[in-house]
């Protein structure tokens, strides 16, 4: 009885002894939401980090607790070094609290620093336990991440989370962009791509003129930026053709899709969800085929011709016409792509490969010429499922309305 | 667990141990004393033993022969006494009855007393144990034996509501502190000669009357064995309330688990007789205790049985899981906050931190503190005279609920978490189950506080353990879940249908287990009555 005893109170001794070492509180944390990669001269990196201040985030204790509530809840402390830790070491210095990255969701990167090149700077991503993997990664489309960390946004506390926020609401799963990155670029024959932001709600005039103050906050998703095998930067797509591109890739969720009927002089506009792609690669000789299938399901929201919808044949007319429009942008998009950057953002690669092994194999070793020559073609099938609550256009006087 | 194992060893190791210690202040056995036919000697013997007791009473009564009359002032019918005894024996001893025959013991039990219960003693001591048990005794000159005659009459609370187990739907009657009363309820309920109800008397200065009680060919012999053997080693000089029962008899003491139920509610024990259960009842207390219990029945209410399956299978999901967090909550909170912030989802992070500036302890001192209060609160609550009573909870509720959150010395979350985890706690049923879990929250909290997620792990580990290794006379605690027995299952995480409990709990019943006859579903086109 008493060795037990004993015993008992070593072992209870020894966990009181060794506990609570890597124990911290909330508030001795510098919780950071948002972190920007840029590249830094002397072949440095530097990374800017922006960080909470709890006492500034509005309806918590912090405003009766005294001086909360001015100010901006956030800040942004930037560091460099030669690597992601050496800076994390010397932003670390300029904060009282100990850096928690445990819940970044956005790494911004600079465009300077993508043009350069990402491959270096990833590792600590996914090796570090306390870091997440839903991440999203973009790219700053004409600026730096420091200065789009910088700036506020009206709608988020945080305006790391406004970036999210507005990918999310572009038709993506938010959270996935660094898993879908690692997963191209660590694939044979694809490309990867990120998602890009720039800083101010408006593109600047296109006529050189000054741009409204309101223009500088906030920041909208520009279109994704191409990288190719080397992890480095080639180019933008524009919004538009980044969804058509998504769409292949099947990484949309859903889009909306407009297009004028020529023989109606006026123009529909179709909610699609339940997008869908399938991608069929046809080996004609020393050719390749590649023959894209869209496929959406949707409802029509906007109807400004004088069609009666509840009649199938003006559906099918509009389906058609909006297959064809959908048709069109596709095909532009990724004859863009294979002239302009030749990397397979697509995805066509891999499913070569799932497909049709053997054609893979032989022609892997220069896929991306023969990406550059291959023949696509894209077929859309859109299916309307809903016309909204009206049959024709309320408005329209009965003799006007197409029956 | 090794370290209650050989608790448990020592503990009934020095149980059976026959020789008693020395030093043990108990009354030595008294030597059995025969009545002599002399009522001068027995009259002397038995002042003797009774003096100093004022509130025995000698009534001799002069005649052919004399007799005396014995009681204790205030346990008997002094009413009845008079007209049922005093009354008819003076009629027959006085001289204007000559005719009548002198009086005897026989003539007393056969004609004079008016009362039920007469018995015939021999023995001085005999005397004094009826006497002291509410009895009268009549001694008679020249005769070697006494008349005892039952007459209770002593104050006793009415039948009442019980205040510790409300039901809105059920009997409303609870035991009093009067065994006959309480054996009376069951009786009232189970009208079938198989109720046995074993009286036997325990502790040496009390003498208190205890009564096993159980349905024979329901319940298992040898459980009911093992009650008997355990109750039948007691040496006590007192038993005040069926505590001091049960803290003989449980299996392991120090365990924060209650291995025996008490109930007030005299259905509740109905129903667990009907279970094969074996209930203990105890003079002078209301708190029946039921043996064997399980870790589930302390999860159980009595409405459960009551109320429609569907609303009672939901009801016991919404308890399953308020029961989880009165005993994780508070450490889930200082172990993620403290540990392992990653799991927070972010905008509740956020605000956990902007509530945390300026509080000057750390999060776990600052719960544990909390929890402190709050335990104190409760305890202050129980005890408090009603009329004070509420001013406990505006105290509690301005000075710590609020106060304390504004002047910044405790953060709004932890009073969430510990207002919380009270609500919850206050959901388990039964009272001294729900004390196992205010136990094992505040080890578990220092282990959350030093160990993080590891160390609520490492606790529920070592209490899941504990749980499984427990027995309450001969029963897994854990059963039915585990050893699995599927049959009984339809009483656990949900209340199946009363038609479909065909079976008693398999561990604890013996002889017959059918309850119900299958194929008693309720359906309109079902038997006759439909046919009219």
């Amino acid at each position: 009885m008493n060795r037990i005893w004993r015993t008992l109170c070593v072992m209870l001794s020894l966990l009181l002894i060794t506990g609570c070492w890597d124990s911290s509180e909330v508030n001795d944390l510098a919780i950071e939401l948002a972190w920007g990669i840029d590249k830094a001269p002397n072949k440095k990196i530097m990374i800017s980090a922006q960080v909470i201040n709890p006492s500034k985030i509005s309806g918590g204790q912090g405003d009766g607790a005294g001086g909360g509530g001015e100010g901006k809840p956030y800040f942004v402390v930037a560091g460099d070094g030669m690597n992601t830790l050496d800076a994390v070491k010397r932003i670390q210095a300029k904060l009282s609290r100990q850096v928690f990255r445990g819940h970044r969701r956005v790494i911004v990167i600079g465009e300077a620093m993508a043009r350069q090149g990402i491959k270096d700077v990833l590792d600590t991503y996914t090796r570090d336990p306390n870091l997440k993997l839903r991440t999203d990664l973009f790219v700053v489309k004409g600026s730096t991440a420091k200065d789009l960390l910088k700036v506020s946004y009206p709608l988020e506390n945080i305006p790391g989370l406004g970036v999210l926020g507005e990918y999310n609401q572009v038709g993506t799963s938010a959270e996935m962009g660094f898993l879908h990155f690692l997963l191209s670029a660590t694939s044979e024959g694809t490309s990867p791509y990120l998602p890009s932001v720039s800083i101010g709600m408006n593109p600047p005039p296109q006529d050189g003129g000054l741009r409204d103050k309101s223009d500088i906050e906030g920041f909208r998703i520009a279109g994704p930026g191409i990288f190719n095998k080397e992890l480095k930067l080639v180019g933008f797509l524009s919004v538009e053709e980044g969804r058509a591109m998504r769409w292949i890739s099947g990484k949309l969720k859903e889009i909306e899709v407009s297009a004028k009927l020529p023989q109606e002089a006026g123009n529909v506009s179709m909610d699609l969800y339940k997008l869908g792609q399938k991608i069929e690669p046809i080996a004609q000789g020393g050719n390749l085929h590649i023959h894209v299938t869209l496929t959406g399901k949707g409802a029509i929201r906007e109807n400004n011709t004088p069609l009666d919808l509840t009649n199938p044949d003006h559906i099918t007319l509009l389906e058609n016409t909006l297959n064809k429009q959908v048709e069109e942008h596709a095909l532009r998009t990724i004859t863009k792509v294979q002239q302009k950057y030749g990397t397979d953002v697509f995805g066509f690669s891999d499913v070569i490969r799932r497909k049709n092994l053997p054609l893979w194999k032989s022609i892997r070793e220069d896929w991306e010429a023969v990406f550059r020559e291959a023949d696509i073609s894209v077929n859309t099938k859109l299916t309307v499922r809903r016309i909204g609550i009206t049959g024709p256009s309320l408005h329209l006087n009965p003799n006007e309305i197409k029956k | 667990m090794r370290w209650f194992k050989s608790q448990k060893h020592s503990h009934s190791g020095s149980k059976t141990d026959p020789a008693k210690p020395a030093g043990i202040p108990l009354p030595e056995e008294e030597q059995i004393v025969a009545l002599s036919t002399e009522l001068a000697s027995n009259e002397t013997k038995l002042r003797d033993t009774f003096r100093g007791c004022s509130d025995i009473n000698f009534r001799p009564i002069s005649g052919n022969p004399s007799v005396l009359l014995l009681y204790t002032d205030g346990l008997i019918d002094s009413k009845t006494l008079d007209q049922a005894v005093l009354m008819p024996i003076l009629y027959h001893a006085a001289p204007a009855s000559p005719s009548a025959a002198p009086i005897s013991c026989q003539i007393i039990q056969e004609q004079l007393v008016a009362i039920a219960q007469l018995q015939t003693v021999t023995t001085i001591n005999d005397v004094m144990e009826g006497v002291l048990k509410a009895n009268i005794a009549l001694l008679v000159d020249g005769e070697n034996q006494a008349v005892i005659a039952d007459l209770k009459g002593f104050e006793k609370r009415a039948v009442e509501e019980p205040a510790a187990e409300v039901s809105v739907r059920g009997p409303r009657d609870g035991f009093t502190e009067n065994l006959r009363i309480n054996t009376g309820l069951i009786r009232r309920r189970l009208r079938s000669p198989k109720l046995k109800m074993e009286s036997l008397t325990i502790g040496q200065l009390t003498q208190t009357d205890v009564v096993i009680t159980y349905i024979e060919g329901v319940v298992s012999n040898t459980i009911l064995e093992e009650v008997r053997n355990r109750i039948s080693r007691i040496q006590i000089d007192g038993v005040l309330e069926s505590g001091f029962i049960e803290e003989f008899i449980e299996d392991v003491t120090w365990s924060p688990f209650p291995q025996i139920q008490n109930t007030e509610r005299p259905d509740i024990v109905c129903a667990s007789l009907l279970e094969g259960k074996v209930a203990i009842i105890v003079d002078n207390t209301p708190f029946a205790l039921i043996v064997p219990m399980t870790f589930w029945i302390g999860l159980q209410a009595v409405e459960d049985y009551y109320e429609r399956s569907i609303y009672t299978t939901f009801v016991r999901f919404i308890r399953y899981s308020l029961f989880n967090i009165a005993l994780l909550l508070p450490s889930l909170y200082v172990a993620l906050s403290t540990f392992h912030q990653q799991l927070i989802p972010m905008n509740l992070l956020i605000s956990i931190a902007n509530s945390r500036e300026g509080v000057p302890f750390p999060t776990f001192v600052e719960t544990l503190l909390m929890e402190f209060m709050f335990e104190g609160l409760r305890e202050a609550g129980i005890r408090m005279p009603k009329a004070v009573g509420s001013a406990v909870s505006i105290v509690g509720a301005l000075v710590i609920g609020q106060a304390a959150v504004q002047a910044g010395i405790v953060s709004a979350p932890v009073v969430i978490i510990v207002a919380t985890t009270g609500i919850a706690s206050f959901a388990i049923p039964r009272y001294n189950f729900g004390t196992a879990y205010r136990l094992l929250r505040f080890p578990l909290l220092i282990l959350s506080g030093v160990l993080g997620l590891y160390g609520i792990i490492g606790g529920l580990f070592l209490m899941i353990i504990h749980l499984l290794g427990l027995r309450s006379f001969g029963v897994p605690y854990m059963s039915p879940v585990v050893p699995q027995i599927p049959l009984s299952l339809k009483d656990v995480f949900i209340r199946a249908p009363r038609w479909s409990m065909n079976q008693r709990p398999a561990l604890f019943s013996g002889g017959n287990k059918t309850r119900i006859p299958k194929g008693q579903q309720p359906s309109p086109n079902k038997g006759e009555a439909n046919d009219e």
